[in-house]
This record gives structure tokens, sequence and C-alpha cells, in this order.
């Protein structure tokens, strides 16, 4: 063997023992998120609790810069009341100063609540302004951790009969877990996000979940979550809940442009299940299909669902073109400006 | 046998690797690693993001899979084998440098197992280091985990030095057999296997790809794309025990045929 040729095989060698010896760490003892990964908000997702039943996700910046949101505006002019009190109380303003919003729904540290949402905020904030602001609506502020708490006065949310008193653990709190990074929720849940920052793999130790989580890298907005959590917050009628198959895991998502496209999907707990879903789904695409004989502008819509998934999964692929959103929008000024009918003008 | 078979191996590694064919397999093991570094850069430098099947954006596992499926498994595991395993003894007839090998002291069937040795560790040199690099630089996109992937990462590794084997073998035998043997080689691997493949029945047994395709970890791709319907034209897969087995069979059988004919054959030169 000639000294290239040894060289060569040494060179080609090293390349696979490297290789298979970074794969073989990485799979016993795992690689910084960071490490050669492009998913941004992993990072943020390892801070949300690991009992998390639901995480959603939303590109704030994304959405609110998208040709949707404008057409979305030009059709049906909102006062925007809600955001101007947020960004009162807080000095958050939701349009310029929040880029992503990560979302969770984890049962309740405290007695009372039986689930609390946790949220996190990337961003650029004013945390004097927000700390001053919601001191003078009586919050006081803790330290947890190396971290500045700002925990907001229970006395705003009287106990009645129907809502008992919050105990201190669900008293809505704020705290600022990294520069440009806000979670809002239950000081309990803060306080497991400030110590999760440290320490624990949080939510991303959820293999089920995180394996939907990624399926959706990259889109504006997706919510994943176990069905049962999103059934017991949707309160839906005990017959219906009974009569729908058994779902273990669902998930949606969005990608904004001029219109909307994603998925819906929805894990099974058995190939029965499945298939029962899946005829049901399919019905209701049928039924579409003949109604949109009187109705040929939502064709596009309609056409665009596509049913698909393997084995216990079950998915609906959707699209809501620019041009339909555009026919939408035109339908739906109409009927803001249509006058209302008084008993009098009958 | 086995000396004289290390020997030859020793003396046709080196004449393999700085040949001129070589430029032609650097550039195939080379071309996915290429794409792969192009995807990336492409995702790094601009706003666009992986493409979106069926509403669910595709993550780097699933091009991982795509490129082993359409590039190593469809294409270069074939091409390979068909240039290099028809060549071992047709090159040294064609170069009519054949007389020096069969006048040494050493069996005929040695000279085929050797070179064929030699072409198994070259390409397994070349193609595997490259498979390795794709999957570090594809399977990180979209948020893929490196650790999760790894089983399959080696599963696939085994598969392409599988491949290679099975393929050589095969083609050892045409080129020790038939006097256009990459004719021959070109029309088994892009005529005949992607032909019997299509249809029904049990001619596709009479083929390497069918059996490999049981050793690939990941799902054939199934999207609604002139591709994946392609690929699911494909999509009869055996037990994997099967697989294996005739695999080695294809692979031993062939081998031991090649080394036959080598043996017994009158390779008559072109004056």
């Amino acid at each position: 063997m000639t000294t290239r040729t040894r060289y060569f095989v040494i060179t080609s060698l090293l390349v696979m023992f490297v290789g298979v010896g970074t794969g073989l760490v990485a799979y016993y003892v795992g690689i910084p998120g960071g490490v050669l990964s492009q998913q941004a908000g992993i990072e943020d997702l390892k801070i949300l609790p690991s009992d998390a039943q639901l995480v959603a996700y939303a590109n704030v910046r994304d959405v609110m810069d998208s040709e949707l949101r404008r057409k979305v505006r030009n059709a049906l002019p909102i006062a925007g009341q809600g955001q101007q009190e947020i960004e009162d109380r807080t000095g958050i303003n939701i349009e310029n100063d929040i880029d992503e919003v990560l979302a969770c729904l984890a049962p309740s540290r405290g007695a009372q609540m039986p689930a609390s949402v946790l949220v996190v905020a990337q961003g650029r904030f004013d945390t004097s302004r927000i700390e001053g602001l919601m001191r003078q609506a009586g919050a006081h502020v803790e330290e947890y951790n190396g971290a500045r708490l700002i925990v907001a006065s229970d006395t705003s949310r009287p106990s009645t009969d129907q809502s008992p008193a919050l105990s201190s653990a669900d008293t809505f709190s704020v705290a600022f877990v990294a520069p440009g990074k806000v979670a809002l929720g239950s000081r309990s849940l803060i306080r497991a996000a400030i110590d999760q920052k440290t320490s624990g793999p949080g939510v991303t130790g959820n293999v089920e979940l995180m394996r939907l989580v990624r399926s959706f890298d990259g889109g504006d907005a997706w919510a994943v979550g176990r069905f049962d959590a999103l059934a017991s917050q949707a309160r839906l009628p005990a017959g219906l809940s009974s009569r729908l198959p058994a779902i273990t895991w669902f998930a949606a998502n969005a990608e904004v442009d001029t219109g909307v496209r994603g998925m819906l999907r929805a894990d099974a707990r058995d190939q029965q299940s499945a298939d029962d879903l899946r005829e049901v789904v399919r019905g209701f695409i049928a039924l579409a299909r003949l109604q949109i004989a009187s109705q040929p502008e939502l064709k596009v819509l309609v056409e665009s669902l596509s049913l698909g998934g393997t084995g216990t999964t079950v998915s609906l692929a959707y699209d809501v073109p620019g041009p339909l959103v555009d026919m939408l929008g035109s339908a739906a000024g109409i009927m803001q400006n249509r006058p209302k009918s008084t008993p009098d003008a009958k | 046998m086995i000396t004289s078979a290390l020997r030859i191996f020793d003396l046709s590694l080196g004449q393999m690797l700085w040949s001129r064919r070589s430029v032609f397999l650097a550039l195939l093991a080379g071309g996915p690693v290429g794409l792969a570094l192009g995807i990336r850069v492409i995702l790094l430098l601009t706003p666009a993001q992986l493409p979106m099947v069926n509403g669910a954006r595709m993550s780097g596992t699933a091009i991982f899979g795509l490129i082993i499926w359409l590039l190593y498994l469809r294409f270069i595991i074939p091409v390979l084998g068909a240039f290099y395993g028809t060549s071992l003894i047709a090159d040294e007839v064609e170069d009519k440098t054949i007389t020096y090998l069969f006048t040494r002291p050493i069996p005929r069937g040695a000279v085929l197992v050797g070179k064929y040795l030699a072409y198994l560790l070259c390409t397994i040199l070349l193609v595997l280091p490259s498979a390795v690099i794709v999957y570090f630089i594809v399977t990180p996109l979209g948020g893929g985990s490196i650790g999760e992937q790894f089983p399959s990462l080696l599963s696939d590794l085994g598969m392409l030095a599988v491949g290679l084997a099975a393929y050589g073998a095969l083609f050892a035998l045409v080129g020790a057999t038939f006097k256009r043997p990459l004719v021959v080689g070109l029309v088994f691997t892009f005529g005949w296997e992607p032909g019997v493949l299509i249809f029904p029945g049990y001619l596709k047994h009479a083929t390497i790809a069918f059996y490999l395709q049981a050793l690939v970890p990941h799902a054939m791709p199934n999207e609604e794309s002139v591709v994946g319907g392609i690929l699911q034209l494909f999509n009869e897969i055996p037990p994997l025990e099967t697989s294996l087995a005739s695999l080695a069979g294809i692979t031993l059988v062939a081998l031991w045929l090649a080394s036959r004919a080598t043996q017994t054959r009158e390779f008559v030169l072109d004056q």
C-alpha cells in the first residue's frame, strides 16, 4: 500500500469514526440544541414545564407583517381596544414589541385551578415601564433564583362563590427570564420556568410532543397537545366527548402569507379509532363538496382539503388562498356596512 | 488462496483509488454532500424554508431519508457497482495486462476475489463517509435530532455496505462472463431493475434493489409528487431476514461463480 493510499484510508476511516462517535455521544448523552440545529425556539421550549399538556407557538412578527393581516384589517377594521388596554397596563405593544410567543397549558401548582397558562414572549420590552405600571396596580416585586418576579395584586380579582380567590401560587405574575424575553403566567409556573432554565430538559423531554413540534418547525403558528387536555378546557358537551374517536394527540399549524395554509393532525389510540376518524372527516368533506354546488366561490377551499396520514395518524391539509381571503373580506365588509334593520323600518 | 487474494487486493487498491475512474467515483460520492451543503447554505443565507408536504414542513430527517432513497439506493450504489464491478477483469483484458496476473503462481480465482475486496474497500471508504457527512449537514435542519436518528444512520451505513457488496459481486460475475460487461451492467441497473420492480409478480425477486429496500430505515417518500408516485410503485418490501439472507446468498453465489468463470474462461486478447 502506497503512502497516499494509506493517508486516504486513514482520513476516510477518521471521518467515519468521528461521525459515528459523535452520533453515539448524541444518542446516549445528547447534544445541546444550538449545535448544528436550526430550530430557534427549541431553547425556549426548555423553560416550559415538562408536564405541559398543550404547547402553542406564534411568530407574531410574521403574522403582523403578512399580507393576510393587512387584508383582514382592511376588511374588518378593529378598534384595537384590547391591545390598547394591554399596552396601558403593561407597556407592551403587541404589534410592535413582540416577535414570537410560546405558550403552554400545564396542570396548576395551586389548589384552585385545574390548569394554568404560561406565556413566553420574545421581543423588545421596556422593563422599568412594565414594572412601574404593574406596581401602580398594586403588584409587588420578588427576587427568585436571580430573576425579578412581578407578582400582581390578587385583590384585583375578588372572591365569589363561582370563582374563589386565587392562592398565592396561582397569582398572575410577570418575569424577565432573559434579555428580550418575558414570561407571563401563574406565580408557580413562572418560578418553575426560572428553575427549568438551568436544570432539566423541560418539555423537550416529552418525546411524543416534541416529535409533533419538530414536524411544524418554521411555521408561523402551531399548537400541539394532548386531546384530553383540549377537550377538558374546551368544555365540550358530554355527549360529544364520548362519541369522538379515541384521540391521544392533536396538532395544528398555519403558514400565513397572502392566504393561510396548514394542517390539522390527530393521533388516534389505535388503528380502528384512526379509521373511524378518517371516515368521519371524509364524510364532512363529502358534505362540504355537496354544498359548494350552490356556493362555487368556496370550491377552492373545499378542494384544498386533503385527507392524509397513515396508521394511527389522521391529517387534514387545508389552503385558504389569497383571492379567497379577498372575497371573504369583501363579503364581511358588505355585511358590516349593511344598515341594521330596526322594527320601525319594517 | 486467501494470501494470494490479499496480495492482489493490496496491489489493486492503489490502482483503483488513483485511476481516472476515481474522478467519477469522487463526483458520485461528493454529489450528495454538495447537495446537502447547498440546501444548508440556501436556508442560512435566504429566508427560504424547507418545503411543506401536506401542510407539515419537511424535516431534515425526511430530507436525509429522501437522499438515501433517491441518490444512494437508486443511483450511486448500483452505478458504482456497475462501473467498478464490471471492470475488475474487463479492464485487465482490455489493457492486455491480464496475462501478467495469470502467469503468476496464484489461482486465477484469487485475482478476482482480491480485486473485488479492493473494490469493496475503495467504494465503502468513499460512500460511507459521504453519507455520514450528509447526515450531519441535513439532519439538524428543521429541528431534527442527531442523537434520535443515530440508529437509522447505522442502519443506512450497513445497508450501503451490503448494497455495494451485492452489486459489486453481481457485476464482477457479469465482468468475468460477458464481453461487453458495462453495457449489460447499465441495462440491468437502469432497465431491468426499475422496470421489473414496477410490475406485479415474482420477477422483482430477480433484482437486488427489491431486497435492499427492506434494509432502509426511512419511510419510502409518499408525498403526492411525481417522485413520490414513482417510488410508491416499488412499495413492496420483503421481510428483513429474507432480504439479508437473499443479499448474502446473491453476494456469495455471484462471487463464487465469478471466481469460477475467471478460473475456467479462456480470455482471448485482441491483437
